[in-house]
């Protein structure tokens, strides 16, 4: 596990991939802290109110990004949008892995009929179509921040069990996991101790990368004006307002449609680039430049990824 | 199994999220008798253990009844969706096993290099990218500021429609030897099926990256050069081969996803497809006709890795032997 503050800023510094990741996310998150923090104090205009006069105006010192068609600050509305675009993933993320974690230690652990159960769900949520299945929830709950949220997480905890329960078991196979059992040291303890440890830097590099296909997917739901309620600034629910305007004013598409995907890119480039800092398959060329990371003790096994979804 | 457990979470969800859609079937003005005989057409007003029998009795007669919103046979609406769909996702693959296997190999045999580092750049991106950033791009840019291609649609309005075969147009237009339509077809389908690739061939690069990195120093590798064989013949036999075993799951993989992941580029494109019927059938509640999709589009994952399996075999004897796990 990662433990040294440095040791991680020479893990992310490492490529020059990661580095953007690094600068990316955490501008954003940043941006998303200060307009949560400030109540929206940070923003030029009003991001709600209409103002006709100024209606669809190009990008201008004014407006950096333009107005939409009904005079609402583009940028104003975009970083409205962060909290929603970047908190309703990472939400998902951590709720999906929180889920992932207890399913996937308990089917790992416990075996038998347990993880019989566990696992057959899974795979029969794995094998359902994502999309058509958040689509089918989202426009069945009705439109709201929360329902779409959870019509996420219905879709996405079910890698997380399958990468935590290869992780459990292979942890579990170890003399040190079979000695602490002969010591008569408490299931609770080993999972504290042993299984988290070990699993954890695997699902860390997974569910980076996860936020930005999480966000892709809200997004794709609000661009089909699925789940997220039509006035909420949300990304996709703004490239979608636009219709067939777009020939018109193609900036009021390509801004925030770019935007999602410089966000979703940059938790992909963090998420490859902490992955290839711990990966220790060791390439021979790659050693000297690894060198000073393994001085400081960060070069450690890793299991192996996510499972592809084979389903039969 | 699977089928029946996908199944039971669509009824699941149907019947949960909303017991009674009659209204919204029957149209917004219609009167309290015809929401009734709606209702007792779809047998809604049992109780849910009766409707699950019918549930299932429609998957064993293969008969899903009629649309309540078309009144048209729900079999005949998937029967003409569907292969407009699978045009353009077999197009989509053609493009996505090219691009990703190729562009994954050069950038894993050339690991480190600049080449290598832009070709992770370039698939990370469009990986990124958002289907719509993607499709409304591509409409702007090739038919609005450069027109070289049709905005949408499957195939030129003007030409005399021709007699449905496979129901695919670009086969129906051979089947029929009529090269007009053939490359009018072929015409319409090169945008929606580049961007479509383009979006998507990203984690088959990736995977074929990673694969040839594993394979490319491993000893079966050394022990091939020590031999004393060519390197065309190692690179081809020996990595190549070895790197397409786990890409070919992840390329069936790729082809059950893009069967029901294509919505948001057929609706950009106005492509006549399944994933955008579904998407009718969801937003308006029309359970009936989501459920046969759902079932189609599981059968078409199935059926992937079925063919995945095939190619397995063909790549590694040691599964067609049966002595898989010998390694």
């Amino acid at each position: 596990m990662i433990t040294s503050t440095t040791g991680v800023r020479k893990i992310l510094t490492s490529n020059a991939l990661s580095l953007f990741g690094v600068v990316t996310v955490s501008f954003f998150l940043l941006l998303t802290v200060a307009q949560v923090a400030s109540s929206g104090r940070i923003l030029p205009y009003d991001p709600f109110k209409p103002d006709f006069t100024v209606a669809n105006a190009s990008p201008s010192l004014g407006h950096p990004f333009g107005t939409d068609l009904l005079g609402r600050d583009m940028l104003s509305r975009i970083v409205t949008a962060l909290p929603i675009d970047i908190g309703i993933p990472i939400v998902t993320v951590l709720v999906s892995a929180t889920l992932g974690i207890v399913l996937g230690t308990l089917a790992a652990f416990f075996r038998g009929w347990l993880d019989e159960v566990i696992m057959r769900l899974t795979d029969m949520f794995m094998a359902f179509p994502q999309m058509i299945m958040s689509l089918a929830i989202a426009a069945t709950l009705g439109p709201s921040l929360i329902n779409v949220t959870l019509s996420l997480i219905v879709v996405w905890w079910p890698p997380y069990v399958r990468l935590v329960r290869g992780g459990v078991l292979a942890v579990a196979a170890e003399d040190y996991v079979s000695i602490s059992k002969a010591l008569n040291s408490s299931f609770l303890y080993i999972v504290r101790k042993d299984a988290i440890p070990n699993i954890l830097p695997s699902v860390l590099v997974y569910a980076t990368t996860d936020v930005g296909t999480a966000l892709l997917t809200l997004s794709t739901l609000g661009f089909l004006n699925v789940g997220i309620p039509p006035n909420a600034p949300e990304l996709g629910v703004m490239v979608s307002n636009v219709g067939y305007n777009f020939y018109l004013f193609p900036y009021q598409v390509v801004i925030p449609a770019v935007l999602v995907a410089v966000i979703v890119a940059g938790f992909s480039f963090l998420g490859e680039g902490i992955r290839e800092a711990l990966d220790v398959k060791l390439r021979p060329h790659l050693l000297f430049k690894k060198e000073s990371l393994k001085e400081s003790g960060l070069l450690k096994p890793r299991e192996e990824g996510p499972t592809p979804a084979v389903t039969n | 199994m699977v089928l029946v457990g996908v199944s039971l979470i669509v009824f699941a969800i149907s019947h949960l999220l909303n017991p009674d859609p009659a209204h919204l079937w029957a149209g917004p003005r219609a009167s309290a008798s015809t929401i009734a005989a709606v209702r007792t057409q779809y047998h809604l007003d049992q109780p849910w253990w009766t409707q699950l029998y019918y549930f299932f009795q429609s998957y064993f007669t293969g008969n899903f009844g009629t649309d309540p919103q078309t009144g048209k046979s729900i079999i005949s609406e998937i029967a003409f969706y569907f292969p407009n769909t699978l045009e353009l996702v077999i197009a989509t693959m053609v493009l996505i096993v090219i691009l990703g296997v190729g562009l994954g190999y050069i950038s894993g045999m050339r690991y480190g290099s600049a080449a290598d580092k832009s070709i992770r750049i370039f698939y990370l991106t469009c990986w990124s990218s958002p289907y719509y950033l993607g499709g409304i791009l591509a409409v702007l840019v090739f038919t609005s500021y450069i027109p070289l291609f049709p905005s949408g649609g499957m195939y030129s309005q003007t030409l005399a429609p021709i007699s449905r075969f496979t129901g695919i147009y670009v086969l129906d237009a051979i089947v029929n030897l009529n090269g007009e339509a053939f490359l009018s077809g072929l015409y319409h389908l090169v945008l929606p099926a580049t961007v479509l690739a383009l979006l998507e061939f990203g984690i088959i690069a990736r995977i074929m990256r990673s694969s040839i990195l594993d394979a490319r120093w491993s000893t079966h590798v050394k022990a091939a050069r020590a031999k004393g064989l060519g390197e065309g013949e190692v690179r081809r036999n020996h990595i190549l081969r070895n790197a397409l075993i786990d890409t070919n799951t992840m390329i069936a993989v790729t082809f059950g996803f893009l069967l029901s992941g294509t919505i948001v580029i057929e609706e950009i494109f106005a492509w006549p497809g399944v994933g955008y019927f579904t998407y009718q059938a969801i937003v308006s509640a029309n359970y009936p006709v989501l459920i046969p999709c759902v079932l189609i589009f599981t059968l078409g994952v199935i059926v992937a890795n079925f063919i995945a399996d095939v190619f397995y075999s063909l790549l590694d004897p040691r599964i067609a032997l049966g002595e898989g796990g010998v390694t």
